[in-house]
């Protein structure tokens, strides 16, 4: 029954968003507002009953009808509960209805709070929601419907989730990276309607700029949990392999970065019109892309979804909006002008050019090494693999030229600075970073060049943000006489966007000393037997004991799998450090598909990582690899210090203060 | 020249160096995928770098060192043959006889040093692998 009613929905869905398009082409003719008006309420039913299809979908899963496809597919008996919940979005046919989940709820906030707001802008807003939504609801109504039965007679058990996927992340992972990638459809859908109605001034980026960093901060958090999670659930020891989906999430972020950037540009000096424009068509476009790519067939990977038809029509689709968007840069090239121009190469806007630069050749970098190898094998047939080290060759250097200029960018004035501005405000900043890198050249071998830059650039930075802090405060305190701890508050309560920002950078500062750390890893393949002792830099390694464990030792734990376990005793510099367990799992509901669980023990400054590689159980013969893995939480640690900015430029408080006033 | 003109050639060399660079780097980073008959054929073009193979496992040639830590064999793709050695403590679960493997690294006296060893496995996702049917009809 639900399924029924899951499956009407969605038709029904499909029929009153095409009313709605219908209904605003109308509106925009006619200038008749009972259309505009049918038309909301038109896409605000759609999308609600796109959302009680969603949830028709996860009653089934969690009652595990296996008479649907979708549920025996994903779930099986013994999964446990919260993973038959996020069988929602494990498989292709759910995951497109839960991006549409996810759109519709976008669509009814921006309608709603738009309700009074910009009359000229809304209409080709929610058109091109609507048009999206449009090409969802076709491939979920008539190529991948999650409410297809099996076939008549046919009784199954479910399947089960892949084991990799039976982890915390997935409740949130998947769910945060839709939020951050879909998120970007409405400053799309405002800037489509600002070029296409003429309004080009500010007012569209300033409506969108919350929502833009609210989905920004998402789709960060995003990328950086689903590192956290191949980092302690795929065991290869590090947290970004470059592949081909991971890679997909990275580019709208790129270039999602370098549009957070340069509209501040726009609002301050209405310049750059043209190329915020690109930016933002070019991210959303990046973002459809990444939909396409893991459900094309095209990419094989960790990530993937098996190869089907629905390749085709995203390349379409992707077609489409890059015909449109050309299109519509051209028809209105004169009316993107900016007027203002560029003076100086040491000013702001020439800083945030440069980053601007820089990330678009990240991207196209990051592009390149991903589809190149596909063209490569689909032209010639001659196969090739663009490995990391391509990817981190290219990517550090430039990503250490954007360290320096987040340090250099924020201390630039607008229009031109002047030499006595210059020295005033890097003479401290580049000096201490000058001692940085000697000391480090006497520390540490000179020859890891990177390594060396990074922190010299990173003490640069967080010399030039603490000055900024300080001088404010400074500042603050001869105006209006208040306290030290008064004046730091209310100084960034009355410039949210310019400290937030800063706080941003820091995180960001502390993800690179993160990534720093890697130069220092160390690791070791080891073979054992119980008793032996091995050791690694200053850890030593006691291999203890060795079991079996199954749903017969173990009822409650191992209900879908059975493990072998080592036990071993780690000691650091001579004290004992952590027991750690690393185990090798079989499934049983998915073949005996082997799986290997991590021990980590996390530090500050660096991770102990262990994992099994295979326990004899008659002679107890270990092998494993050991990791240290050096400042690994600081990329971690990063990430939350930069969501803490993002929450301090989005003034969160005013946002509820508005809305119950 | 104003300003204008200055900035935009500064974009457009820098540009250049950059877009000259990645290439360089990417076909440095290229790693071919080569099949064994190339490389028995060619085998002296291929000392220095990197390349790819895939093949089959024949038929009872897999062999551990002592330590398990390093497991030697044959890597067969139509009639030709190349010894494997790779050393890793984690040799893949699916990996035995006849399996479908590909393995990465470097050729070197005869044997090809595998750094990278890759087991093909039923995708989960396949739209064929599907369920077990209890009963039917």
């Amino acid at each position: 029954m639900y399924a029924l009613l899951g499956n009407s929905l969605l038709t029904i869905s499909f029929i009153f968003t095409i009313y709605g398009l219908i209904a605003t082409l109308l509106n925009i003719r006619n200038k008749d507002d009972r259309f505009l008006r049918s038309a909301k309420v038109a896409f605000i039913s759609s999308s609600v009953m796109i959302l009680g299809s969603a949830l028709a979908l996860i009653h089934e899963l969690m009652v595990s009808n296996f008479d649907i496809e979708y549920v025996a597919k994903y779930t099986s008996a013994e999964t446990p509960a919260m993973f038959k919940f996020s069988g929602l979005w494990a498989g292709m046919e759910g995951s497109l209805l839960f991006w549409l989940s996810i759109l519709s709820l976008y669509f009814i906030f921006v309608i709603l709070q738009n309700r009074t707001r910009h009359p000229k802008l809304m209409p080709w807003v929610i058109f091109t929601l609507g048009v999206i939504q449009i090409f969802f609801l076709v491939m979920s109504n008539f190529f991948e419907n999650p409410f297809t039965l099996i076939p008549d007679g046919m009784i199954v058990t479910g399947r089960g989730l892949n084991p990799l996927l039976q982890h915390w992340a997935m409740l949130i992972h998947p769910p945060l990276l839709y939020l951050g990638f879909i998120g970007f459809a409405v400053p799309f859908a405002f800037a489509m309607s600002a070029i296409i109605t003429r309004n080009l001034d500010a007012v569209w980026i300033q409506t969108t700029r919350r929502w833009t960093l609210v989905t920004w901060i998402l789709l960060t958090l995003a990328v950086v949990l689903g590192g956290k999670w191949a980092y302690v659930e795929l065991g290869w020891g590090g947290y970004w392999a470059w592949d081909p989906v991971e890679n997909a999430s990275l580019l709208p972020w790129l270039t999602g970065t370098a549009y957070l950037h340069s509209v501040l540009i726009q609002e301050k000096k209405n310049m750059l019109r043209l190329w915020n424009m690109i930016l933002i068509m070019l991210t959303f476009t990046l973002t459809i892309f990444g939909t396409y790519l893991t459900r094309s067939g095209v990419v094989s990977s960790v990530h993937a979804f098996a190869a089907t038809d629905l390749g085709v029509w995203f390349f379409g689709f992707i077609i489409l909006i890059i015909s449109v968007n050309i299109f519509l840069l051209i028809l209105r090239r004169k009316d993107l002008k900016s007027d203002n121009r560029l003076e100086s190469f040491v000013s702001r806007e020439s800083g945030f050019l440069f980053n601007n630069m820089l990330f678009v050749a990240m991207m196209l970098a990051v592009l390149w090494g991903t589809m190149y190898p596909i063209f490569s094998e689909a032209v010639s047939g001659y196969k090739i693999t663009v490995g990391s080290p391509y990817f981190n060759r290219i990517m550090v250097p430039l990503g250490l030229i954007l360290l320096a200029l987040t340090g250099i960018g924020p201390l630039l004035a607008w229009r031109k600075t002047s030499p006595r501005s210059l020295r005033r405000n890097f003479l401290w900043p580049v000096v201490t970073g000058l001692v940085t890198a000697a000391l480090w050249g006497v520390l540490y071998d000179v020859k890891l060049i990177y390594p060396l830059l990074s922190a010299a650039l990173i003490v640069f930075v967080m010399a030039t943000i603490s000055m900024e802090f300080y001088r404010g405060v400074k500042a603050r305190k001869r105006i209006t006489g208040e306290n030290v701890f008064k004046a730091f508050f209310s100084m960034i309560d009355k410039n949210r966007s310019r400290y937030g920002g800063y706080v941003v950078h820091v995180g960001i500062v502390m993800m690179f000393a993160g990534f720093t750390g890697k130069a220092f890893d160390k690791e070791a393949d080891l073979s054992m037997m119980p008793g032996e002792v091995r050791t690694l830099r200053n850890y030593e390694i006691v291999y203890q004991d060795y079991w079996f464990e199954s749903s017969e030792t173990n009822p409650g734990t191992r209900s879908n799998h059975v493990a072998k376990v080592i036990s071993l005793d780690i000691n650091k510099d001579g004290s004992h450090f952590d027991d750690m367990k690393p185990e090798k799992r079989f499934y049983t509901d998915q073949d005996n598909q082997p799986h290997s669980n991590v021990a980590v023990k996390t530090t500050l400054n660096e991770d102990f990582y262990v994992v099994l590689g295979d326990v004899d159980l008659d002679t107890g013969r270990a092998t494993l690899k050991v990791r240290i893995n050096s400042m690994v939480t600081w990329v971690w640690l990063g990430t939350l210090v930069l969501l803490l900015g993002t929450l301090i430029s989005i003034n969160i408080e005013e946002f509820f203060r508005r809305k119950t006033r | 020249m104003s300003f204008q003109k200055k900035f935009a050639i500064v974009i457009g060399v820098f540009a250049v160096l950059v877009i000259a660079w990645i290439s360089i780097e990417f076909e440095s980073g290229e790693v071919p995928f080569i099949s064994v008959g190339e490389l028995i054929e060619n085998h002296d073009q291929f000392t220095q770098s990197r390349f790819r193979m895939g093949g089959n496992v024949d038929e009872g040639s897999i062999s551990y060192s002592e330590d398990k830590l390093t497991v030697n064999f044959v890597l067969r793709q139509g009639e030709d043959l190349l010894p494997v050695t790779y050393l890793s403590a984690e040799i893949p679960d699916l990996f035995k006889d006849e399996a479908e493997v590909i393995v990465e690294g470097k050729y070197l006296d005869g044997v090809f040093q595998a750094d990278n060893l890759m087991t093909k496995c039923a995708s989960r996702y396949d739209e064929e692998a599907n369920y077990q049917p209890l009963t039917e009809g």
